[in-house]
């Protein structure tokens, strides 16, 4: 098999594992499913699935469109024609077709399925864009994406939902019921913390706040006194809404029965830094109960830098005593094409730093985890990416009053096609009533996850289940 | 509607959704049939028929009443009781004395099956006396407001969350203001309370563990605790805790406990309900004379870690129960006062009725009972 496609499909196999049943798998795993150029797939008879290849995919989403599946719906862009020999019916309609299905059985899929998912996963959208922000970050606006409203759409979960059933339908010469039942596992919850601030007395917090007293004042506005309640407070009550919100984070997950990932700062200081350097790393190390994982946040200066990185590591695992696996980029500073093979190579073995920093969506079109690809070998690397979807204030920000019903549209669509949420949540607006308009919003957002059923997973629980595949 | 076409009757096994389907449509909810089943299939109480009676109406369910068997523990020993539940009658059936009838059946069941009393918290005290329940008391409640600004949410059945005129409007404020002035008493006794707690504790073994399961001990501790403190209370070995709190399939609340060694002292359980509101769910404690520490101290101990947690949880205050005069429960009350919590004369009404229909009065006897929050359904830990 062509090593791009076999990449495709060894991720599909993966997230088939995680998220749907063994005997799920089993029906995909014979060769039922076959790779073919265009010209072969047109030609195809019999019980088979025919994916062509060897059609370019524009990474601008070309007249998306939606299809019944499931109880939700699939959104599906980058439409193939019908094949022109004769015989082949569009399944569910011919102006919204699923599937191309021929009179002996075989199923084409009507859209650029194999194109779309291998653009999306190996980040051609960013590799063919020079736009970046201040931070070197590529932006959730700046994607084509964003322009047709499908940042929210997990382009690759509904590709392999609609899989599963055809696979399924094939084994028992039926059509596809554009339903899954049984073989779909309760969707995931991917829940991760990045201590960015443990204590809300160190200088950078309190110098922000204090600009922001006088901040108005250049507007010719009143000052805003109320920021010196905040930092008289966290003058007398350091811990207060910041490291004291961990525990209480760790608390209320436990009350849902699930678990997450701190991602530890430290290294440089700085406003962009580790505001409070080294400390509260140890008492961090320690507040982590088993079942939890404490990963690293890579801090600003270690992007792409392997000595800062380097030193940044060994200061944690001395100060935490725990190996660092997984991890998260402060500011989310991520290179589409650099920064995997770099974390890769400093030992990282899950990363979770390919979300969006300015709204909400799924960057590489997958709500779960994939091995990253290494495009000049062409094969799989060790490290696996766990693309954030979802980030506290972002949320809020974009969504406001409906917020939580995003998030709850969301889960409910996982819930029908499989897969997984990751959520990010900063202890310092976790509970703090300094960001009165994050109050609660944590809370509320677990009670979403438990009312579909959500299971909770850390990135490190996704990569040992891939392991043990 | 013709009553001939009514039955009352006990719920067959595969009813769960029918029985389950009446409440959510009358209380508006999306109770699941999992947590149905948690609740109303017993799996410590084992018996083919489970104590759920109904009203049928030509194969429409109509009416629910339930007992949900549960151990007590007194200085006799264990025995089995049952917690009325699921008290529902569909609007259009009230007012025929059905729930009687569906009352007549369970206690039949009680009566044949060995459970001696029949107990329960309700707002619909007359219908409940009709049928010969005992209301010896009413709960009350011990509280700590962390967010005045979302209190009066808590508040709504009281009617004062959306003022409609002036007079409401000013007692809306009122309640602000009192509201205040009881968060800043509580903020200072908790200060003091934890500095108590941190020099007690250095000074001695005691240390406090969250459990991910329930602990063996807890079936001896309940012995100890009812050999000491006197009175009755729900038998909280391992089994029952593993069902109310570990498997708990609304919120699972935390138990915190506390350990001389490896020797269980006790424990606080509580819990952040979904409506954002903290539950000291369960206090239990007891310590052998010449200890270093008094039962006052592991009590404190323990309120001062619950009410740390649920505040750090970002609950919008924490509340549990104070029921009657159990030494116990008076102990618990005095601490949680040193604490920060305050005594508010707000709740429901207990009721109470022996299975045997010549027993007299429960009134008596139920003083003597050490009740807390786990005695309630658990929908908010
Ligand atoms: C409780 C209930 C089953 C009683 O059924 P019923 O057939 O009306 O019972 P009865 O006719 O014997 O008694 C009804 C009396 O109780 C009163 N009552 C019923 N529910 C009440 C409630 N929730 N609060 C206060 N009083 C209530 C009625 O006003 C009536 O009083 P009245 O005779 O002065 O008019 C039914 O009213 C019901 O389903 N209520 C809603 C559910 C509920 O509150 N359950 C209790 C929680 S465990
Ligand atoms: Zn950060």
């Amino acid at each position: 098999m062509n090593p791009d496609v076999a990449y495709v499909w060894r991720q599909i196999l993966n997230h088939v594992s995680l998220f749907f049943t063994a005997e799920a798998r089993a029906h995909l795993e014979g060769d039922t499913v076959r790779f073919l150029s265009w010209d072969e797939a047109q030609r195809s008879t019999g019980s088979h699935l025919v994916i062509p290849i060897d059609i370019p995919a524009s990474v601008d989403p070309e007249s998306p469109y939606t299809v019944p599946f499931n109880g939700t719906e699939l959104t599906l862009w980058n439409r193939l024609p019908r094949p022109s020999t004769p015989n082949w019916e569009p399944i569910p309609c011919e102006t919204r077709p699923l599937w191309y299905r021929h009179r002996t059985g075989t199923l084409l899929p009507a859209w650029n399925l194999y194109g779309t998912l291998f653009g999306l996963l190996t980040f051609q959208e960013e590799l063919r864009s020079s736009q970046r922000d201040g931070h070197g970050r590529f932006l959730a606006s700046y994607s084509p994406r964003y322009r047709r409203g499908l940042l929210e759409v997990p382009a690759f979960n509904e590709a392999v939902a609609a899989l599963v059933d055809a696979c399924t339908a094939l084994d028992t010469d039926a059509e596809p019921q554009l339903r899954l039942g049984p073989a779909l596992r309760p969707p995931a919850i991917v829940l991760s913390h990045d201590c960015d601030v443990l204590y809300g007395n160190d200088l950078w917090t309190q110098g922000v706040r204090a600009y922001r007293v006088f901040q108005p004042l250049a507007r010719a506005r009143a000052p805003r006194l109320g920021q010196l309640w905040w930092m008289g407070r966290n003058a007398v009550t350091p811990r207060r809404y910041y490291f004291d919100n961990l525990t209480g984070m760790v608390d209320l997950e436990r009350s849902f029965g699930y678990r997450s990932t701190f991602y530890a700062l430290n290294g440089t200081g700085g406003r962009f830094g580790a505001r409070n350097g080294t400390r509260g790393l140890d008492e961090l190390a320690a507040m982590v109960p088993d079942g939890w994982d404490l990963g690293m946040h890579y801090n600003y200066d270690t992007f792409l830098n392997r000595d800062r990185f380097q030193a940044q590591l060994d200061q944690l695992k001395h100060f935490t005593s725990k190996d660092m696996v997984s991890g998260r980029a402060h500011y989310l500073r991520f290179d589409p094409e650099r920064s995997l093979p770099f974390l890769e190579s400093c030992g990282i073995e899950v990363d979770e730093s390919a979300g969006y920093s300015d709204g909400l969506g799924y960057r590489c079109g997958i709500g779960g985890c994939f091995e990253a690809y290494d495009t000049t070998a062409r094969t799989p690397r060790a490290i696996v990416e766990v693309p954030m979807v979802i980030m506290d204030t972002t949320l809020v920000i974009q969504y406001a009053e409906v917020a939580i019903a995003t998030v709850r549209r969301m889960l409910t669509h996982l819930q029908h096609v499989g897969g997984a949420l990751s959520v990010i949540f900063h202890p310092g607006v976790f509970h703090n009533p300094e960001f009165p308009e994050m109050l609660g919003i944590y809370h509320r957002i677990l009670v979403e996850c438990r009312r579909v059923g959500a299971r909770a997973l850390t990135a490190r629980d996704l990569v040992n289940a891939l392991q043990r595949n | 509607m013709e009553n001939s076409a009514l039955t009352v009757r006990f719920a067959a096994a595969d009813e769960a959704a029918a029985c389950n389907d009446l409440h959510n449509r009358l209380y508006q909810e999306e109770r699941t049939i999992e947590q149905w089943r948690w609740e109303f299939v017993s799996t410590i109480f084992q018996h083919p028929q489970i104590p759920f009676s109904v009203v049928d109406d030509g194969g429409t369910i109509v009416g629910t009443q339930a007992f949900i068997p549960i151990r007590m523990i007194n200085r006799d020993g264990v025995f089995w009781t049952a917690k009325s539940e699921e008290t529902l009658l569909d609007p259009a059936y009230r007012g025929k004395r059905l729930l009687g009838q569906m009352y007549d059946c369970l206690f039949e069941y009680a009566a044949e099956h060995g459970l001696r009393y029949v107990w329960g918290f309700t707002p619909a005290d007359k219908a409940l006396r009709r049928v010969g329940f005992d209301i010896p008391t009413r709960t009350s409640q011990l509280i700590i407001p962390f967010y005045c600004r979302d209190l009066p949410v808590l508040l709504q059945r009281a009617g004062i969350n959306k003022p409609a005129g002036v007079r409401d409007r000013i007692r809306l404020a009122g309640f602000k203001i009192g509201c205040v002035a009881a968060r800043l008493a509580s903020a200072a006794r908790f200060a003091r309370a934890e500095r108590v707690t941190r020099r007690v504790s250095t000074s001695h073994a005691l240390r406090l563990q969250v459990l991910e399961q329930p602990p063996e001990q807890s079936d001896a501790l309940c012995r100890r605790f009812v050999s000491q403190w006197g009175g009755t209370t729900i038998f909280r070995d391992a089994d029952y805790l593993r069902w109310r709190i570990f498997e708990n399939p609304y919120v699972r609340p935390i138990m915190c406990a506390a350990y001389d060694g490896e020797e269980l002292l006790g424990w606080a359980i509580y819990s952040m309900g979904d409506d954002g509101a903290g539950y000291l769910v369960d206090v239990l404690v007891v310590t052998e004379p010449n200890r270093p520490y008094t039962p006052e101290d592991v009590v404190r101990r323990l309120l001062v870690q619950a009410v740390r947690s649920i505040r750090n949880m970002g609950a919008i205050a924490i509340r549990g129960w104070h029921v009657n005069d159990h030494p116990f429960a008076e102990l618990v009350m005095r601490v949680a006062r040193s604490v920060g919590f305050h005594h508010v004369r707000r709740g429901q009404s207990v009721v109470v009725r022996a299975a045997d229909p010549q027993a007299t009065s429960m009134s008596q006897n139920f003083a003597e009972w050490y009740v807390t929050r786990i005695f309630m359904e658990g929908t908010v830990g």
